[in-house]
């Protein structure tokens, strides 16, 4: 990490801290009220949502092994100090080209675009899976629609509609003018009578939901169990300063933690904001055991999941009076809604349900979760599609990697307050960790 | 994993007199795999389970051999036709001499 050019401060600041033994520095708060900005990271490298330049002078986002390295650095994240605008509307003429509906059928399909058939059904066996956030257009060809109309509507919908929830998929430059024109003659086919539905499956309006992966706490079910149970071994075992959590806690993980969860994320007064389990051990467990336990690390996450067991089965009991958990949840719930990243969404887009929004219906498919129910109390969980357990932070920042924002490190102040947020949605409803999901 | 040789039994909540009953079984083992040097496997005694044993009403109703192809804390199902209540056994042997039992007590419902 040494041989890196260092450019900024704060890369500085770190580098001098690491060398001197001591990766705790004194927060800074920007204004009264806000929490400390920034908050030096103590995530693993992969999770820190750094940006490198590289030999040819791209820019390359160092995620985790198997992700995306695009820079999207042109465009909003959830950082508190983000000055980057929304993507300009943009309503350019449609291009004289006589638009090629097989292209146009292609490109609607097509995983590594939208896929447009994430949010709307079109016509054909082989379209799998549809999702239903957007209107069917099973027959959009009936309806005449002129198709200058239709190309604005794809070139960036805000002109037409500005609470849409569609990405502006020319003007954030995701589909070129030459696209589009291609999908609008497609569209243009899309005409009735429609043949019957010969599989249910096909239609998300018909669909069936998912049942979900059992009893989530069998250790035959859930492999996560026995990572967790793991975790008593660090539980006991001295770090560098000759001291294991054991020392301090006494009687093991489940009782000396029992319900500690319940209350997290909070506000930790000696750190000055808003962290979550994850968060507070990267700082705690190094400065008492001397032990470091960097957010996203395979010992972060199983003691985490240990802890969190010590309130399984309890409601999630946080204190929304507290005026700093007043505080964060505003700036969290401003999250939420902040439309961020090449695509413009907003965590609200899928994850509520009010005004045509799109929880409870497929996204593709998957059915988008509904926040009212509480999005966090199982989290870390299994993952089945990933063979791997994620917390909710890592589930945060693969979110909005596919729609185009740079993540921020697994232990920023934004993600925490966000997920104090969420969790205020969680609130008096048990708490079942580890969670197993697709 | 500090508790080597723990068992866990899994069986339906709900089993009547003459199913066939489902049984998950794990048990906690390292299950040592091959080791390499120069690209010839190390001639050792490895540590991993080498045969399981099912007795159901104190009789032996099932063995399984066993080899290091199988993963670490390994994980068994299998079915059995539960015909009266009485203990179900899974017993692991190792190449230690390890023995690890669990008991699983079939009730009617």
């Amino acid at each position: 990490m040494l041989r890196a050019p260092l450019r900024s401060g704060a890369w500085v600041t770190l580098a001098t801290l690491l060398a001197g033994g001591c990766v705790q520095s004194e927060p800074k708060p920007v204004s009264p009220g806000l929490p400390p900005s920034p908050w030096i990271s103590r995530a693993i490298p992969e999770a820190r949502g750094d940006v490198k330049d590289s030999p040819d002078g791209t820019k390359v986002a160092v995620r985790y092994k198997g992700w995306s390295t695009e820079d999207f650095g042109r465009f909003r994240t959830y950082a508190y100090d983000d000055p980057r605008p929304d993507i300009p509307l943009a309503r350019p003429p449609m291009p004289p080209i006589t638009g090629d509906p097989n292209k146009g059928r292609s490109l609607f399909l097509n995983r590594s675009l939208g896929p447009c058939t994430g949010c709307h059904l079109i016509q054909g066996e082989d379209v799998w899976p549809a999702g239903d956030v957007g209107p069917d257009l099973s027959t959009y060809g009936d309806r005449r629609l002129p198709a200058e109309y239709t190309f604005n509507l794809i070139h960036d919908p805000r002109t037409l509609f500005p609470q849409t929830l569609m990405p502006a998929w020319g003007a954030a430059g995701l589909l070129k003018p030459e696209e589009i024109a291609h999908i609008v003659a497609f569209l243009g086919t899309q005409k009735g009578p429609l043949p019957s539905e010969k599989d249910p499956e096909r239609d998300p309006r018909t669909r069936a939901k998912p049942q979900g992966f059992g009893d989530n706490l069998d250790p035959t079910n859930n492999p996560a169990v026995l990572r967790a149970e793991g975790a008593d071994d660090l539980w006991e075992k001295k770090g560098p300063a000759a001291k294991a959590c054991a020392d301090c806690h006494a009687g093991g993980a489940l009782s000396a933690m029992k319900g500690v969860a319940a209350r997290y994320p909070q506000y930790v007064a000696q750190y000055r904001r808003v962290m979550s389990i994850e968060d507070f051990l990267t700082v705690h467990a190094p400065e008492t055991t001397g032990r470091p336990l960097p957010e996203e690390s395979g010992d972060n996450l199983d003691l985490t999941m240990r802890i969190k067991m010590a309130a399984n089965g309890m409601p999630v009991s946080l204190d929304l009076a507290k005026p700093e958990h007043r505080a964060a949840l505003e700036r969290g719930k401003a999250s939420f809604y902040r439309k961020v990243g090449q695509r413009g969404h907003a965590c609200a887009d899928c994850h509520t349900a009010a005004n045509g929004r799109g929880a409870d219906k497929f996204l593709g498919g998957r059915l988008l979760a509904n926040v009212e129910n509480g999005l966090t109390r199982h989290f870390p969980t299994w993952r089945t599609s990933q063979a791997d357990v994620w917390d909710m932070r890592k589930r945060m920042q693969w979110c909005m990697t596919p729609l185009g924002m740079n993540m921020l490190a697994a232990d920023a102040v934004e993600y925490a307050e966000l997920e104090l947020y969420l969790a205020s949605f969680d609130q008096g409803k048990p708490i079942s960790v580890p969670g197993i999901r697709h | 994993m500090a508790d080597i040789g723990l068992v866990r039994i899994r069986i339906p909540s709900s089993i009547k007199p003459g199913d066939v009953v489902k049984v998950r079984v794990l048990v906690i083992h390292p299950m040592e795999i091959v080791q390499r040097k120069d690209g010839k496997p190390v001639d050792k005694n490895y540590h991993f389970i080498n045969r399981v044993v099912v007795s159901y009403l104190a009789k032996e109703i099932a063995q399984f051999e066993t080899t290091q192809s199988i993963s670490e804390n390994p994980f068994f199902a299998f079915a059995f036709k539960a015909t009266e209540p009485g203990p179900l056994r899974v017993t692991f042997l190792d190449t230690h001499g390890g023995k690890y039992e669990g008991t699983a007590d079939i009730k009617f419902s």
